[in-house]
C-alpha cells in the first residue's frame, strides 16, 4: 500500500517538474519575442506529426533510456554514476569493432554485438567501483576521469584501426548486418532512425525493474545503497557491491553506446563525448530513479530533442534560444529533487490552512452560539 | 506504475490530438501572410556554432545576402549532434517548414544528402565540401543536389607562398583542426607554397615536420592556444591555422604575444580573419588568409536557382580558375611586392601554367 | 508571583505529532526545577523554545514577569538564559578559554585578550568551585570536565537561568555527585537551574520541585520533598512501574565466547582497546560497564567483523573467528543489536519486512536461486511482529523510518532473536525508549539467558547493568579494569573503577 502512494507521490512531482519546466521554458520564448502556444505547439508536432517522428523520438529516447537506467543504477546502490558517457563510448567501440571485424549473419552478430558492448561498458564501470571500494576514490572524480580516458581511447582506436579508405576521424560504416537498424522496422515507420534498440531498451528497463524488485541482489544493492554501514553490519558485502553496481551500471551504459553507434548513428566519430551520458542524469532524476520513471523520463526528452529543430524551422526562435529552452525544461524538470523537498512543506501549509480554517469555522459556530 | 506510464501517454497524446486539430488553421495562416512560391533558403550547421567566424559563419553570410538581395527568408538550424540521423532530422525539419532549399557545408553531410535526396525529391540542397554517397564514397548525385568542393590546396599555396615571402626567412608551422580531407589539402597546399618560395624566389623558410599538428577537434580552443604557444616557444614566426575553433586560440596566443612586441604570425583560413587578430588600434597578427569563397558559393547556388539555372547532379569545383579561392583583396600587412608575386602565381593557377598537388605525395602528413 | 521564567500555553506541533500541548511551565528563582518526561515526551523541545532554538506555534514566554520574544539562542543568551546540551557543543582542538569566549572574543588593538578572559574563567571557575584549568585543550580533558566548560560557558555570558539537558547521561556515579554539589553552589550564588531528565533518583537527590510530562502535556508539578520515586514513575509513564525485574538465578554453562588479549585500533583520537580479555558463558548475561568512548565501541566492532584487530584472538564455540567475515561470524551464531539503530540497525528506507531479513535474506526459504520469496518473507515478518510486539501502521509493508523508536528496537531484537542465536552482543538496548518498551527488552534479554543463551551486554546506564547482569565487567582506557559478580557488587565499586580505580583500592 505504502509502496503504491510512493510511487503515486513520485509520478506526480515528475509531472509537477515537467510542467514547471514548460512554464519556464515558455517565460524565456516570452521574453525573447516568441509565442510560446505557438512554439510548443510547434515542439510537440515535431516530434509527434508523422510516423516516421514518433519513431525518430523513440530512437531518440532509446540510448537516453539506457543512460538513465546506468545512472538511476548506480544510484540505487548510492553511487553518482557521471560515467555514462565514457561507457557509452566504450560500449559503442567494442559494438563497433565486432561488426566491423566479423562477417556472421546478423542474429549471431548483433547477439555478439550486445553482449561486447555490455562488457566493454561493465569494464569501464567497474574500474571506478573498485577504486571507489578498494581506495575509496569518488566514484565521481573517477568516472570523470574515465570519460576522459574513453574519448581519448577511441580517438586513437578509431583511426588506427576501424576508419574507412578515406576519412581519419570516424569509423568505416556499419554494415546493415551489424546494425541494430533492420528494414521492417524502417519502413514500418517510414524511414525513420528507430532500430531494435528501442525493444533491447524496453526488456532491459523490464529486466533492471526485476533485478531491483525480486532478486536477492537487488535487495543487497539497495540496502548497501539506503544504508551502507546497516548493509555492512548485517554482513553484506559492501565493496562487492558497490563494483557490482558499477559494473551493471556500465554495462547497461554501454548498452545505450550499441543502441546510438550501430543504430542510431551508422559509423563512430571520434572527437565527440556522447551527451545522452549526461542526459541520462536528468532523466534519472526526473524519472525518480524507477526504471519506468526512467523510461517515461527518456522518452519524454526524446520528444523534446527530435520537436525541437521543427519548432526552429516554423518560428523565429533561433536554435541556440532553443537549446536553452530545451535545457531548462530539462532543468526544471529534473530539480524533481528539490521539489520534493518543498512537497512536504506544502502538504504542512495545506494542513496548517485546514486546521486554521476548522478552527475558525469552530469560532464561528461559538459566535452563532451567542447570538 | 503502469498506470502513470498510461498517464504520461495521454498527455502525450492530448498534446498531439491538440496539435492536430489546430494545424490546418495554422497552415493557412501562415500561406496567407507569405507569398506563394517565393523560395525559402534553410541551412543546417555543421559542428560548431553559427558564429565560428569560418566554416558554418562563411556559408551562412552567403545565404543571408542572397536572403537580402532577392527578399527570401532564410533560417539556420543547429543539430543536436553530429550523426548522419541528427542531420536528417534537421533536413527533414526544414522541409517539412517549407524551406525547400537547403545549404549543407561539411563532408560530414555527405551520407545524408545521399539519404534526402531521395526523400524529398522535390527539395533542392547545396553540399559543401563533399559529394553524396551511401557509404562507399561512391558518388551519386542526384538532379536536385549540388555539390561544391574547393580547390583548398591552391588556396593553402597561396597562403604559403605569401607568407615565405613576407618572411623571408624563419619558420613556418601548422595546426589542422580535424585530419579531414579539406584541412589535409589546405595543409599540403601550404607546404608546396612554401617550398615553391624557397625555390624560386630564394627565401630561407624552414618547415619541421613536428610543428605541422592536427590538434583532433574543431572546438578546442585552449588546446589551439597550448599548440600555438609551444610552436611559438620553438622559434616558429608564422602558424597556418586551419582549424575553426583551435585556429581561435593559436590567434590568441598571437595576439597575447604581439601585445607584449615579439613578431608573431597567423596565417588565417577559409574567410578573411584579418578583424579577428587585431589585438592593438588596427594591427592584426593575420599576416594573410588562406580563403575559400563559401559565402560566395552558396550565394550563386541561390541565385542560380532563383534563374532557374541550379547545376543539379553536378559536382562543381570552385578553385583559382573560376574566383572560388584566393587571398584577402587587402592584407595590410603584406608588403605590396609579396602581393604582387602572389597574383603572379595566381594568375598562373588560373592559366594553368601552375599546378598544385591535392594529394600527400612526400610532403609532411 | 515571583516566577522567573513563566511559559504559558505553549504549543509546539511537527509533522506528524504534537510535542506541546498548551503547556504550562513555571520556575520560581534560586530553585533547581526538574522537568521528567520520557523520551518524547516533549521536554527538550520546550526547553529549545525557551533557549530560542524553536519558534512556538502558540502560547507567550514571560521572563521575571515581562512578556519576551525569544527568536533566537543570542537573544536567549541576552536575556540570562543559558543551556548546557547533551551533545557538547564544543572545538576539540581549542583550549578551554579559546572555547568560552568562542563568539564575543574580547580584543584589545585587534588581538584576542585571552590573557584577561582566561583569569576571569579563573576567577568563574574559583567562585563556584568548578576546578577548572582555562588553558587545557578540551581535547585533553575529561567528559565531565568538558561539561563544566559548558558550564562555564554559561557563567562567562552572565546566564541566571541555566538549562540542563539530561546531564549526567555521560558521567560516572562520582561525577554525578561533583556536578550535583556544583549544582548547589550555582544555587547558592543565586542562579536558577532547570533540570531536563528522566532519572528519578536524580530529582529526589537535587531537585525542589518538578514538573512531569507525558505526550506534550504537563501531568503536574510537585514539591520533591512530598513527593516518592514511585509516585514520580507513575505520573511520567501513566501506570504503575514495577522496579524489580522477575529475575532468577542464572545457571551459567559453559564458555561460548572468549576474548584473548584482544588489542584494537582506537579510531580518531580514542584509545582503542589494548590486551584485553572476557569470557562469555552459555546462560548468563555479563555487563560491559564503562564511560563511553573507553574501549567499547572497539570491543563490539571486533567482535561482529566491523573492525580490524591488531592483535589477539575472538573464539566462538572453539573457533578463532577474528579472521572471518561478518556474515561467516553471523552465521556462527552470533547477534547483535547496534548502540545506534538508525546506523546500524535498521534500513529505514526499507519496509519492516525488509528489515527483518537483512540478515538472512539469501537463505531458503526467504530466496530461491537469487529470486526473494516475498510471500514467505511476508509471512515471517509477520509472525515476528506478533511474537515481538512490534506495532507498525501498516504491519509488515510499513516503512521503517514511520515507526516509533520502541517499536524499531523491538523490530531489531526479532529479527536477532529470530535468528535463534548463540551468542547476542546487545549495546545500549533501551537507549532512549519509554519505561514499557524498556521493560520490554529486559525481560526479553533475561528470556534469552534462562534459554541458555549467552548475553554481553554494553551499557552506559549503570542501572541497566547491574540490574540485568550475572557478571559485570569493567572497561577503562581500552582496558579490563576488572570482572565482578553482580551480586556482590554496588553501583560505587563499580562506579570507582569506570574511573579506573582497581577493584580493593579503596573498599
Amino acid at each position: 500500500m505504502k509502496k503504491k502512494l510512493i510511487v503515486k507521490k513520485n509520478f506526480l512531482m515528475s509531472l509537477f517538474a515537467v510542467i514547471l519546466g514548460l512554464i519556464a521554458g515558455a517565460i524565456l520564448m516570452f521574453v525573447t519575442g516568441s509565442n510560446p502556444i505557438e512554439g510548443f505547439y510547434y515542439l510537440f508536432r515535431g516530434g509527434l506529426m508523422n510516423i516516421e517522428r514518433i519513431g525518430n523520438s523513440l530512437a531518440t529516447a532509446t540510448p537516453l533510456i539506457f543512460a538513465g537506467l546506468s545512472v538511476a543504477f548506480a544510484f540505487k546502490t548510492g553511487l553518482f554514476n557521471i560515467g555514462g558517457a565514457g561507457q557509452m563510448l566504450i560500449g559503442g567501440l567494442c559494438a563497433t569493432a565486432v561488426g566491423l571485424t566479423f562477417d556472421w549473419p546478423k542474429p549471431i552478430l548483433l547477439t555478439v554485438i550486445i553482449i561486447a558492448a555490455m562488457i566493454g561498458g561493465a569494464l569501464w564501470g567497474a574500474l571506478p567501483g573498485l577504486l571507489k571500494a578498494r581506495f575509496n576514490v569518488h566514484e565521481v572524480v573517477a568516472t570523470i576521469m574515465m570519460n576522459w580516458i574513453a574519448y581519448w581511447t577511441v580517438f586513437y582506436l578509431v583511426p588506427l584501426y576501424l576508419k574507412g579508405p578515406f576519412l581519419e576521424t570516424e569509423s568505416q560504416r556499419i554494415p546493415m548486418a551489424a546494425s541494430l537498424k533492420v528494414s521492417w522496422l524502417t519502413s514500418l515507420f517510414s524511414g525513420s532512425y528507430i532500430n531494435l534498440g528501442i525493444f533491447l531498451a524496453i526488456i532491459f528497463v523490464a529486466i533492471t525493474a526485476f533485478i531491483l524488485e525480486r532478486t536477492t541482489l537487488g535487495y543487497e544493492l539497495k540496502a548497501v545503497g539506503y544504508n551502507r554501514d546497516a548493509a555492512e553490519a548485517a554482513g553484506i558485502g559492501v565493496n562487492r557491491n558497490i563494483v557490482l553496481s558499477m559494473a551493471v551500471a556500465g554495462a547497461l551504459a554501454g548498452l545505450g553506446g550499441a543502441t546510438f553507434y550501430v543504430g542510431f548513428a551508422s559509423n563512430m566519430q571520434i572527437g565527440v563525448l556522447p551527451s545522452q551520458g549526461f542526459d541520462g542524469i536528468a532523466v534519472a532524476l526526473l524519472g525518480a530513479n524507477s526504471p519506468w520513471g526512467v523510461f517515461a523520463a527518456a522518452l519524454f526528452f526524446g520528444l523534446l530533442h527530435t520537436g525541437k529543430g521543427f519548432m526552429n524551422a516554423m518560428t523565429a526562435i533561433p536554435p541556440e534560444i532553443a537549446d536553452t529552452i530545451i535545457a531548462t525544461i530539462i532543468y526544471f524538470a529534473a530539480t524533481s529533487v528539490l521539489i520534493e523537498r518543498n512537497w512536504d512543506k506544502l502538504n504542512k501549509f495545506r494542513l496548517a490552512l485546514r486546521l486554521r480554517k476548522s478552527k475558525q469555522e469552530s469560532l464561528e459556530d461559538d459566535s452563532g452560539g451567542e447570538q | 506504475m503502469r498506470k502513470w506510464l498510461a498517464l504520461l501517454l495521454v498527455v502525450v497524446f492530448v498534446f498531439a490530438v491538440v496539435g492536430c486539430a489546430t494545424e490546418d488553421a495554422v497552415v493557412d495562416e501562415g500561406e496567407d501572410v507569405e507569398e506563394v512560391a517565393a523560395l525559402r533558403v534553410g541551412m543546417v550547421t555543421d559542428a560548431g556554432t553559427i558564429d565560428d567566424k569560418s566554416f558554418n559563419q562563411g556559408t551562412w553570410e552567403g545565404v543571408l545576402l542572397a536572403g537580402q538581395d532577392f527578399g527570401l527568408e532564410t533560417r539556420y538550424l543547429k543539430p543536436g549532434g553530429t550523426t548522419e540521423a541528427d542531420y536528417v532530422t534537421e533536413i527533414g525539419n526544414l522541409v517539412d517548414a517549407d524551406f525547400k532549399f537547403v545549404v549543407c557545408p561539411g563532408f560530414k553531410f555527405e551520407t545524408a544528402i545521399f539519404d534526402v535526396q531521395d526523400r524529398y525529391p522535390d527539395a533542392k540542397f547545396v553540399l559543401i565540401d563533399g559529394y553524396p554517397h551511401a557509404g562507399d564514397w561512391e558518388p551519386v548525385v542526384k538532379e536536385n543536389v549540388v555539390s561544391i568542393f574547393f580547390a583548398e590546396h591552391e588556396s593553402g599555396f597561396l597562403g604559403g607562398l605569401a607568407a615565405a615571402l613576407q618572411l623571408q626567412e624563419g619558420e613556418v608551422a601548422f595546426i589542422g583542426g580535424m585530419e579531414i580531407p579539406a584541412v589535409q589539402k589546405f595543409n599540403w597546399g601550404f607546404q608546396q607554397g612554401v617550398l615553391y618560395a624557397n625555390e624560386n624566389y630564394s627565401t630561407q623558410v624552414v618547415m619541421n615536420a613536428d610543428n605541422f599538428i592536427y590538434q583532433g577537434t574543431f572546438d578546442d580552443v585552449a588546446a589551439g592556444q597550448v599548440l600555438a604557444a609551444a610552436m611559438f616557444d620553438k622559434g616558429v614566426d608564422a602558424i597556418f591555422a586551419a582549424a575553426g575553433g583551435v585556429g581561435i586560440g593559436a590567434i590568441n596566443e598571437a595576439k597575447a604575444r604581439a601585445a607584449t612586441g615579439q613578431a608573431v604570425w597567423i596565417v588565417g583560413v577559409d574567410v578573411d580573419q584579418y578583424a579577428e587578430g587585431i589585438y592593438e588600434g588596427d594591427k592584426s597578427i593575420i599576416l594573410t588568409s588562406a580563403m575559400k569563397y563559401i559565402d560566395v558559393a552558396a550565394y550563386d547556388m541561390i541565385k542560380a536557382e532563383l534563374d532557374g539555372t541550379f547545376p543539379g547532379g553536378e559536382i562543381l569545383m570552385f578553385n583559382a580558375a573560376n574566383f572560388g579561392i584566393g587571398i584577402p583583396k587587402e592584407n595590410p600587412n603584406l608588403d605590396p611586392e609579396v602581393e604582387a608575386l602572389v597574383a603572379e602565381a595566381f594568375a598562373a593557377l588560373q592559366a594553368g601554367t601552375l599546378v598544385v598537388s591535392d594529394v600527400q605525395g612526400d610532403l609532411f602528413k | 508571583m515571583d516566577y522567573v521564567v513563566e511559559m504559558r500555553n505553549i504549543r509546539k506541533s511537527f509533522p506528524g505529532i504534537i510535542a506541546c500541548d498548551n503547556i504550562d511551565f513555571q520556575v520560581k528563582k534560586g530553585e533547581i526545577h526538574a522537568l521528567l518526561g520520557e523520551n518524547g515526551a516533549g521536554k527538550s523541545t520546550l526547553m529549545n523554545i525557551l533557549f530560542g532554538l524553536y519558534q512556538p506555534d502558540a502560547g507567550s514566554i514571560y521572563l521575571r514577569g515581562k512578556k519576551v520574544n525569544i527568536v533566537n539562542p543570542n537573544v536567549a543568551n541576552e536575556l540570562g538564559i543559558g543551556m548546557v546540551h547533551q551533545h557538547f557543543k564544543l572545538v576539540h582542538n581549542f583550549t578551554v578559554t579559546e572555547n568560552i569566549i568562542l563568539g564575543l572574543e574580547p580584543t584589545r588593538a585587534l588581538m584576542i585578550d585571552t590573557r584577561s578572559a582566561s583569569a576571569q574563567i579563573k576567577e568563574l571557575s574559583q567562585k563556584y568551585g568548578l576546578n577548572v584549568d582555562p588553558d587545557a585543550k578540551i581535547s585533553d580533558v575529561s567528559v565531565g570536565m568538558q561539561q563544566r566548560v559548558e558550564i562555564l560557558k554559561m557563567l562567562y555570558r552572565d546566564a541566571e537561568i541555566l538549562i540542563f539537558d539530561e546531564p549526567t547521561a555521560v558521567l560516572t556515579p562520582q561525577e554525578v555527585r561533583e556536578l550535583m554539589k556544583i549544582m548547589r553552589n550555582l544555587i547558592d550564588e543565586g542562579k536558577t537551574i532547570i533540570l531536563i531528565t528522566h532519572k528519578l533518583r536524580e530529582i529526589m537527590a537535587i531537585a525542589d520541585r518538578s514538573t512531569v510530562i507525558r505526550w506534550g502535556k504537563v501531568v503536574g508539578t510537585v514539591n520533591v520533598a512530598d513527593t516518592t520515586e514511585e509516585k514520580l514513575a507513575e505520573m511520567m509513564v501513566g501506570r504503575k512501574v514495577l522496579f524489580e525485574l522477575n529475575k532468577k538465578e542464572a545457571h551459567p554453562k559453559e564458555e561460548i565466547l572468549r576474548i584473548e588479549k584482544l588489542s584494537v585500533a582506537g579510531s580518531g583520537g580514542a584509545k582503542g582497546l589494548k590486551n584485553f580479555s572476557l569470557g562469555v558463558r552459555c546462560g548468563e548475561i555479563v555487563g560491559l560497564a564503562g564511560v563511553d568512548g573507553n574501549g567499547q565501541a572497539e570491543l563490539v566492532g571486533a567482535i561482529i567483523g566491523l573492525r580490524k584487530i591488531l592483535s589477539g584472538k575472538i573464539i566462538l564455540h572453539d573457533r578463532d573467528v577474528s579472521t572471518l567475515s561478518i556474515r561467516e561470524r553471523i552465521s556462527t551464531g552470533m547477534a547483535h543489536i547496534p548502540e545506534d539503530r538508525h546506523k546500524h540497525g535498521l534500513i529505514l528506507d526499507y519496509s519492516v519486512q525488509e528489515n527483518l531479513v537483512l540478515k538472512n535474506y539469501y537463505l531458503e526459504p526467504f530466496s530461491h536461486k537469487g529470486l526473494l520469496n516475498w510471500d514467505y518473507i511476508y509471512d515471517h515478518a509477520e509472525r515476528v511482529i506478533k511474537d515481538f510486539d512490534v506495532r507498525a501502521g501498516e504491519g509488515a509493508e510499513a516503512s521503517a523510518r514511520s515507526l516509533s523508536g520502541g517499536n524499531q528496537q523491538k523490530a531489531i531484537v526479532g529479527r536477532e532473536f529470530d535468528g535463534n542465536p548463540d551468542l547476542l552482543i546487545a549495546v545500549q538496548p533501551t537507549r532512549g525508549l519509554d519505561v514499557g518498551a524498556i521493560e520490554y527488552i529486559h525481560k526479553r534479554l533475561l528470556e534469552q539467558r534462562d534459554q541458555g543463551k549467552a548475553v554481553l551486554l554494553v551499557s552506559l546506564e549503570l542501572d541497566e547493568i547491574l540490574d540485568l547482569s550475572d557478571r559485570i565487567a569493567v572497561i577503562f582506557n581500552g582496558e579490563l579494569v576488572g570482572l565482578v559478580n553482580a551480586a556482590e557488587t554496588d553501583e560505587n565499586e563499580i562506579g570507582l573503577m569506570m574511573a579506573g580505580g582497581k577493584r580493593g583500592a579503596t573498599a
